[in-house]
């Protein structure tokens, strides 16, 4: 048969007036098969990010009648401007903590689980039950939890701290709770993917490198680890996709807040300046700068684990 | 045979939402009847029933006009008004949103004066002369309502008359274990605290100054904006104010003041209507925010009402729905007792049976008519009378980052200063 | 001693969650003094607020989370099994560069979308509407039906459907009748994951469905909390009853959902 797995022999063998016709249905299967799928995207993904670079490069803004192009102007404010840059900073720091703490947390809690048993089955889905929840669910629950009289500081105060602290009043600690909250969710995704690569590992070569004298944490180190990297892969992807994506969080448990751009992430900046401040030329430049960098990072990630994977 | 199954399993679940938008969608409005939408938000005190309530008394006379209600999903129905805007989904009426941004863009309808005519101050809120927004009630924000009994566990006999009498206050109720000042994070909270300074320090000495500010006269970081900034830095150094509440909302702050955690809160006057409620037990007092020499000074905003949008499918009921709505007796009642409203209309006089906290807020509001003292309340000007759109909220972080520390006024002013530039670009 | 350290751990991560269900049971009053007591006695009069609100909130909410999510999963499976099954079995530069444009589609973050999409669907008049929404979640979630289609088809053997075209089968029927009901894990992935996705969107539905047509149950908790921040015995029945649909779905088919999930994770 030939290549591809077309459904007819291959086109050399037809003789050549039957060959017109070939195209003909080659365009109406992909209308029959992938046509509805592609529009939706087009229509709904690519086009809107194309509408998108064009705004950007205007200053539009619904509340003014007038709308000029004005280039480049805004990417080269947004270089600038002190709200972007700090909502910069704000996202690198929670992309930070999101990517790196439910991943290790994730892979210590899986090689804890990693054992037969209804037991260990069950507490793999008590872990994973934050992953499926609501966004505003477990904002509305954390923002209760860290209340200034709220349980934790309720319990740190129990246990003889005089001032425990504005977990989410005080600038410095706000960032840091809304990191440890995301972590708190993504943790369960992190030990099913791990749990899966460990149960993968072939306990032959663990029982292997135990006989030959190495130690529990050596045989991690040199077996399991390697194996692993398909998993730390997806993780790490996942997780850098989804940290850029964050807004909920954001709007429900700080709004942003406390005070100037303590928690304003990118995305959260462009819904703000889009839709409250209206300046929808400029917000659609900050969208557009946004895509790239996760484009960028997810790009050049993707490329460090998997070659990571194939060396291996 | 499966594939019948999978087709059968597809057509029901695309005739499902035909069935139940009819049921929950209600987009169609009834026959013959002409509809508007009505943008509201909700507070412990506004509550669905009372709009409803409202809405029925209008519709019950005016019974042409169907309302479908809009409820913001949070207190801030401003930022979801243009939010609408922004989707193309506009309601036709709104009720205490700034109509700045959204008159510039000529998306309100701007009132004749024929239409004004019952309003007590007609060109309030004006935005190039045009009044976009009814004038219709006048609030003092802020008043500072005090609770008696933890005043009198602090060993505080009188009412501060000045600020320094305040500060005193604030001591002595440090001392006795009591936070002295409630609040909040969001501008409805932290918001009328810092008016009450920056009606003594700034409006005081200059009530044209946003209008001058507006003119390029002035600027935030000339003295009397920068000391109304230190005052409230100062309140929370000295530990006053409890930084940890900025992380609160509005509602949780007025909790934690109506539970007695702490024993001053600086509030607009609509807190009457909680206090007033039957069940509420709370001893509170009234004062307004002390001057440092001691002169009587009362910051009010006329203003609140409702709102049409200038493209309302159908205008003229939208108009009659929001004028009706704003001037019948039973919604401006309903509106002094639940919400603590001074409503701004000509001839019309409280209901006897309004609450003591309404009366005792009533009189202090008159006492500063009499005397002269009504200044702008800063950061709840309407229109021209305000800060540039946008500004406003910068002004509100900016209370949060002088009562966290993270910011120092001279930051601030600066911030403000760049704010305000950039909005007026 | 290992199970007692796992049950440890797993303890101290699941306080949340107790804390969310213990207080949904408990006196309104008694849960801000003590959230994590047991709610002793236990009582009903939470959820009957929320069941019970005028205006039906919770009601008009999981209708509407209900039908944005079974249509949306239901089109999505469709649309993207078969165009899946196109990049799959067709071999040309055009598909390769199809396909990387579809799978660029998973990172972006619906931000740098949302402000455009509200216009498009303006123009095509389905804005604020429950097919406007269900259509951008369509558009939204095809590359991910696509990645988990594609990578199974790849894995049936394509002379099942050579066999049946020289049979006289057109593609339509082969696909359908022989290689989609092979697919089934497949379809279980994409169902399950989309659903909990969909179901969960809070931010789409807020700007796209707006307040005019009522609300979904994310949304609609949101809204609710302006009234019940005070009440919060009546804010965690809500938020309990919104989650119960997801959570039930969730326990029902955990063994799919994390065959799904890990079946990427050893092919990478």
């Amino acid at each position: 048969m030939g290549e591809g797995g077309r459904l007819s022999m291959s086109e050399a063998d037809l003789p050549r007036r039957t060959r017109r016709p070939e195209i003909g249905r080659r365009v109406w299967h992909f209308l029959s098969f992938g046509g509805p799928g592609t529009a939706a995207y087009a229509c709904f993904v690519l086009a809107p990010i194309l509408i998108s670079l064009g705004y950007s490069l205007t200053n539009y803004n619904p509340f003014r009648g007038d709308t000029d192009f004005v280039g480049l102007a805004n990417y080269r404010v947004l270089l600038t401007d002190e709200e972007f840059l700090t909502s910069l900073k704000v996202t690198t720091i929670l992309t930070a903590i999101v990517v790196i703490v439910p991943n290790a947390l994730g892979l210590a809690v899986a090689v804890l689980l990693d054992r037969r048993g209804w037991v260990f089955n069950a507490l793999r889905t008590v872990f994973f039950v934050p992953v499926v929840l609501s966004s505003v669910v477990v904002s509305v629950i954390w923002t209760r939890l860290l209340d200034n009289d709220g349980l934790i500081n309720q319990a740190l105060r129990g246990l003889g701290v005089d001032e425990p602290p504005g977990w989410l009043s005080d600038p410095d600690y706000a960032l840091y709770s809304l990191g440890g909250i995301l972590s708190w969710q993504m943790l369960g995704f992190c030990v099913v993917i791990y749990l899966a690569g460990l149960q993968h590992v072939p306990q032959e070569l663990i029982e292997a490198a135990s006989i030959d004298g190495a130690g529990p944490f050596r045989r991690f180190w040199r077996i399991t680890w390697p194996l692993l990297a398909p998993a730390l892969t997806i993780n790490t992807v996942i997780l850098l996709i989804s940290a850029f994506k964050i807004f909920d969080h954001v709007q429900i448990i700080t709004r942003g807040g406390p005070g100037t751009g303590t928690t304003a992430t990118i995305a959260y900046n462009v819904l703000q300046t889009g839709f409250i401040a209206n300046r929808q030329g400029f917000a659609s430049a900050m969208a557009i700068i946004m895509l790239i960098i996760i484009a960028a990072a997810s790009a050049i990630v993707l490329k460090l684990l998997q070659r990571r994977e194939v060396d291996l | 045979m499966r594939r019948g199954l999978f087709t059968l399993g597809m057509v029901v679940l695309l005739a499902a939402p035909t069935l139940a938008a009819c049921e929950v969608g209600e987009s169609t409005a009834p026959a013959g009847k002409k509809e508007i939408t009505f943008l509201v938000f909700e507070t412990p005190n506004l509550t669905p029933q009372y709009w409803d309530a409202a809405i029925k008394r209008v519709t019950d006379k005016h019974p042409e006009i169907s309302v479908k209600k809009l409820v913001s999903p949070d207190q801030d129905r401003t930022t979801y008004a243009k939010q609408l805007l922004t989707s193309g989904q506009f309601p036709d009426v709104m009720i205490a949103v700034s109509p700045a941004g959204f008159a510039e863009g000529g998306n309100l309808y701007a009132w004749t004066p024929d239409e004004l005519k019952d309003f007590e101050f007609p060109t309030n809120g004006a935005i190039k002369g045009k009044v976009y927004q009814l004038p219709a009630n006048t609030q003092t924000i802020p008043v500072v309502y005090y609770n008696k009994a933890l005043f009198t566990k602090a060993g505080i006999t009188g009412e501060p008359k000045t600020y320094a009498e305040l500060q005193q206050a604030a001591a002595k109720l440090k001392a006795a274990g009591i936070t002295p000042f409630v609040t909040a994070g969001v501008h409805d909270s932290i918001g009328p605290l810092w008016a009450g300074i920056l009606g003594t320090e700034l409006y005081a000495k200059n009530p044209n100054w946003m209008h001058d500010r507006r003119a390029g006269k002035v600027k935030f970081c000339d003295a009397e904006f920068k000391a109304g900034a230190a005052k409230l830095a100062d309140l929370a150094k000295q530990g006053y104010l409890d930084a940890k509440d900025v992380s609160k909302d509005y509602a949780a702050g007025q909790q934690a003041f109506l539970d007695g955690k702490g024993a001053m809160y600086a509030m607009g006057n609509w807190l009457a209507g909680e206090l007033d409620k039957p069940d509420s037990k709370l001893e509170v007092g009234q004062f307004t925010w002390p001057s440092d020499d001691g002169k009587l000074v009362v910051p009010a905003f006329t203003g609140g009402g409702l709102l049409v949008s200038a493209k309302a499918k159908n205008l003229d009921a939208a108009r009659t729905f929001a004028l009706g709505f704003q001037l019948d007796k039973g919604n401006l009642d309903n509106s002094a007792k639940a919400d603590g409203l001074f409503p701004a209309i000509k001839g019309y006089t409280p209901p006897t049976d309004v609450g003591p906290d309404y009366k005792l807020g009533y009189d202090l509001y008159a006492k500063g008519v009499a005397e002269k003292a009504v200044v702008p309340a800063f950061g709840f000007e309407a229109g021209d009378d305000g800060m540039l759109p946008g500004v406003t909220a910068k002004w509100d972080s900016s209370a949060v980052d002088l009562v966290t520390g993270k910011k120092t006024p001279d930051q601030v002013c600066a911030f403000l200063d760049a704010e305000w530039a950039k909005a007026a670009a | 001693m290992r199970k007692l350290l796992a049950l440890l751990v797993a303890a101290v991560f699941a306080v949340p969650l107790y804390v969310a269900v213990v207080n949904v049971f408990k006196d309104g009053p008694l849960i801000a003094k003590s959230p994590a007591s047991l709610p002793i006695p236990p009582t009903l009069a939470n959820i009957q607020a929320a069941l019970g609100r005028p205006d039906r909130l919770f009601w008009v909410s999981l209708t509407n989370s209900v039908i944005v999510t079974a249509l949306s999963i239901a089109i999505l499976t469709v649309l993207s099994a078969m165009l899946g099954h196109y990049i799959a079995r067709t071999r040309s530069r055009w598909t390769r560069a199809l396909t990387l444009l579809l799978l660029s589609g998973l990172m972006i973050p619906p931000q740098v979308i949302l402000m455009p999409i509200t216009q498009v669907l303006r123009a095509l008049g389905l804005m604020s509407t429950v097919p406007g929404l269900v259509l951008f979640n369509v558009g939204y979630y095809v590359p991910f039906g696509v990645f988990v289609f594609t990578g199974f088809i790849r894995a049936i053997p394509v002379e099942l459907e050579e066999s049946a075209a020289l049979d006289g089968a057109t593609r339509m029927q082969t696909f359908w009748r022989i290689v989609f009901p092979l697919m089934r894990p497949a379809t279980a992935s994409v169902l399950i994951f989309l659903g909990v996705w969909i179901w969960n969107d809070f931010i789409d539905p807020l700007i796209i469905l707006g307040p005019s047509q009522g609300t979904t149950v994310t949304t609609g908790i949101y809204r609710s909390i302006g009234q019940y921040q005070v009440d919060f015995g009546a804010m965690f029945a809500m938020m309990f009853l919104a989650t119960l649909p997801v959570l039930l779905f969730f326990l029902a088919l955990q063994k799919h959902f994390v065959k799904g999930l890990t079946g990427g994770a050893t092919k990478g």
